[in-house]
């Protein structure tokens, strides 16, 4: 059933036409430097992408080509029916009136102006009243109405980033653009910030290009992935897939590609915590003061996991999820196995010599070997929760 | 009220205020001017802009007074337009302070709008703001610490001018015998009570104006935090 729903999730993907009216239509070049020309054509419905790639892989450059902020060497590319350039026909369309919500690394959120102006600042003109609603609304779907007379000055990284997801949002734009805006936080408010983007680009059914060279950032963010090395498209499909689906050095900085799940505490006594993972199974978590009904952020490496196509017993590890191998990526004396068990999709980092011996390929039953110290516990719910207790009302006893 | 006492501070606050305006209605435009421009004559014209800081102050009042005087082109305009003379006359002493002065804003104004991060201009465009919108409401006021530090660094330095003031106003008393001026005649004919209460008035008028817009920037002493 599970391998249904992901084939109609891949055929969206092939072309996000099907899936409804396109909004963006962009195709764009800019030569960069010697060895960087960036070449991309893109069309994007409602829905998230991730543009996924290496440091220098051009994904900023086609962000800011899209939002204006560079000029591209030809091309063309239309918003909502209207044009934002036109190289050949010499039409650039000013900034102010692309209709583009953009969210920044460093948030440039204006440092004179406090929250709430600065959430304000998209919505001049029109009526006062609508405006102050429409800012009231976006600030509750960010999380920030607890921050809106503080300047941006004395708020944290994750606030700050908020702030910025509520600024641009205010003017209702036809597309969201997010510049690893997430890069310089940690798990903690990422978590909380990936669900806010997730929750407010659902509730304002604008596309997304989401810039990110974090491939767990990837999957939890994205329903799509384009994947771009040395300015081309290398890849275009379900974050998994795509992942899967290139080069392994430049799959992330780190060794390993780490799955990333969205978990819910089960039992928290008996000296073991388990967790379920969204859609899928549930796996014993390192000890730690959890409580029951908690939500976490659960990563484990790929290197991390052990695959066994027969029964196992008499194993350490107390996870021992079985799921079935949806296909088999080879790359050298390597592969990735992609494993689902339930909804939940796993990467399995294996060497190209178990593949044959255990006779992996797509439809086959395995077993996963996971060791609870190897689910590392990204982020834990009690930081969404408290990120958001400045917006209880200080009870002030009468004097 | 005692002229000789209080006539020549008035006077010097009337002609610093003056100046200052004029100093900020020119080096506002020309220091944003000089911080955006690529163009490749930028050097050799801020060079100009801040040359009365290297110049003697009476060099530059000699250039002032063939420019402004009865026979100069600007002179000679003044006088066909308004039938009036800037010469020793106290707006005379008012153009000559600001010419000194005019480094003194542009310099600090220039550096506060180098300052500001492109990008923080983009991102405004991007929410829907026009040019004008984008300097008015982003621009300006981020660059305001700046221009409020050079503002008074200025009339600090137009309270102060001697040199130029003395050759292109001359040295009237009532009309253009400014607080420095009057110093120094005083002192000419030995009258070190007057020198001394001017000089004193003149430096607590100075230290107070620097108070205040510390105060209100906290730019020109780095009191802040």
């Amino acid at each position: 059933m599970s391998g249904l729903g992901v084939e109609s999730r891949l055929e969206r993907c092939a072309d996000p036409a099907a899936s409804g009216r396109v909004v963006l239509d962009a195709s764009l070049t800019k030569h960069v430097h010697e060895g960087l020309t960036v070449d991309v054509a893109l069309r994007v419905g409602v829905e998230r992408v991730v543009v996924f790639g290496p440091s220098g892989a051009g994904k900023t450059t086609f962000l800011r080509l899209i939002a204006g902020l560079e000029r591209p060497d030809s091309g063309r590319a239309r918003l909502a029916g209207r044009v934002l350039c036109d190289v050949e026909a010499g039409l650039h369309a000013p900034l102010r009136s692309r209709g583009i919500g953009m969210i920044f690394q460093d948030d440039l959120l204006f440092p004179h102006l406090d929250v709430a102006a600065n959430i304000a600042f998209g919505l001049r003109g029109g009526p006062r009243a609508a405006a102050r609603e429409r800012a009231r609304e976006v600030a509750a779907l960010c999380g920030v109405e607890a921050l809106l007379r503080r300047r941006p000055a004395s708020l944290s990284g994750g606030e700050r980033q908020r702030v910025g997801l509520a600024r641009a949002l205010a003017p209702r734009p036809a597309l969201l653009l997010c510049d690893e805006p997430f890069a310089a936080l940690d798990w903690e408010s990422r978590h909380v910030l990936i669900h806010r983007l997730r929750a407010a680009q659902e509730r304002e059914r604008v596309p997304l290009l989401h810039v990110t060279h974090d491939p767990a950032e990837a999957v939890l963010v994205g329903e799509r992935l384009l994947r771009l090395d040395a300015g081309r498209v290398v890849a275009d499909a379900a974050p998994l897939d795509a992942l899967a689906a290139g080069r392994r050095p430049s799959l992330s900085h780190e060794h390993a590609f780490m799955n990333v799940f969205e978990a819910t505490v089960e039992t928290d006594a008996g000296g073991a915590f388990v967790a379920r993972l969204a859609g899928g199974p549930t796996l014993h978590v390192p000890k730690a003061d959890l409580r029951r009904g908690e939500a976490l952020l659960v990563g484990v490496e790929s290197d991390d996991i052990v695959l066994a196509a027969g029964p196992v017993a008499g194993l350490s590890a107390r996870n021992l999820p079985t799921g079935r191998v949806e296909r088999v990526v080879a790359r050298g004396d390597e592969a990735e196995v992609i494993v689902t068990t339930g909804a939940a999709r796993w990467i399995v980092s294996v060497v190209a010599a178990a593949v044959e011996s255990l006779g992996l390929r797509a439809g086959v039953e395995v077993t996963m070997i996971v060791k609870a110290r190897s689910c590392r516990i990204l982020s834990r719910e009690q930081t969404a929760a408290s990120s958001n207790a400045g917006a209880m009302p200080h009870r002030q006893s009468p004097s | 009220m005692n002229d000789a006492l209080y006539g020549p501070l008035w006077l010097s606050l009337r002609v610093s205020a003056a100046a200052t305006l004029l100093v900020i209605a020119a080096g506002a435009p020309l220091s944003f001017w000089a911080a955006r421009t690529r163009m490749r004559a930028r050097g050799l014209i801020t060079g100009l802009l801040i040359s009365p800081i290297v110049l003697p102050p009476t060099v530059l009042g000699i250039a002032l007074l063939s420019i402004l005087g009865r026979r100069g082109p600007l002179g000679m305009v003044l006088e066909r337009l308004f039938g009036a003379t800037v010469v020793f006359h106290w707006t005379g002493a008012a153009i000559a302070a600001a010419c000194a002065a005019f480094p003194m804003f542009f310099l600090p104004a220039k550096g506060a709008f180098e300052g500001i991060d492109p990008a923080l201009e983009d991102a405004a465009r991007l929410l829907g703001r026009g040019e004008r919108s984008v300097f008015f409401d982003v621009t300006l006021p981020l660059a305001r610490r700046g221009l409020a530090a050079g503002a008074a660094l200025a009339f600090l330095r137009a309270l102060g001018d001697f040199g130029t003031t003395l050759m292109v106003a001359g040295d009237i008393p009532g009309r253009t015998r400014t607080a420095p001026l009057a110093i120094y005649a005083a002192w000419e004919r030995r009258d070190l009570a007057t020198a001394t209460w001017l000089a004193c008035a003149t430096s607590v008028l100075a230290i107070a104006v620097l108070l205040v817009v510390e105060r209100s920037t906290s730019t020109l002493l780095g009191s802040r935090r």
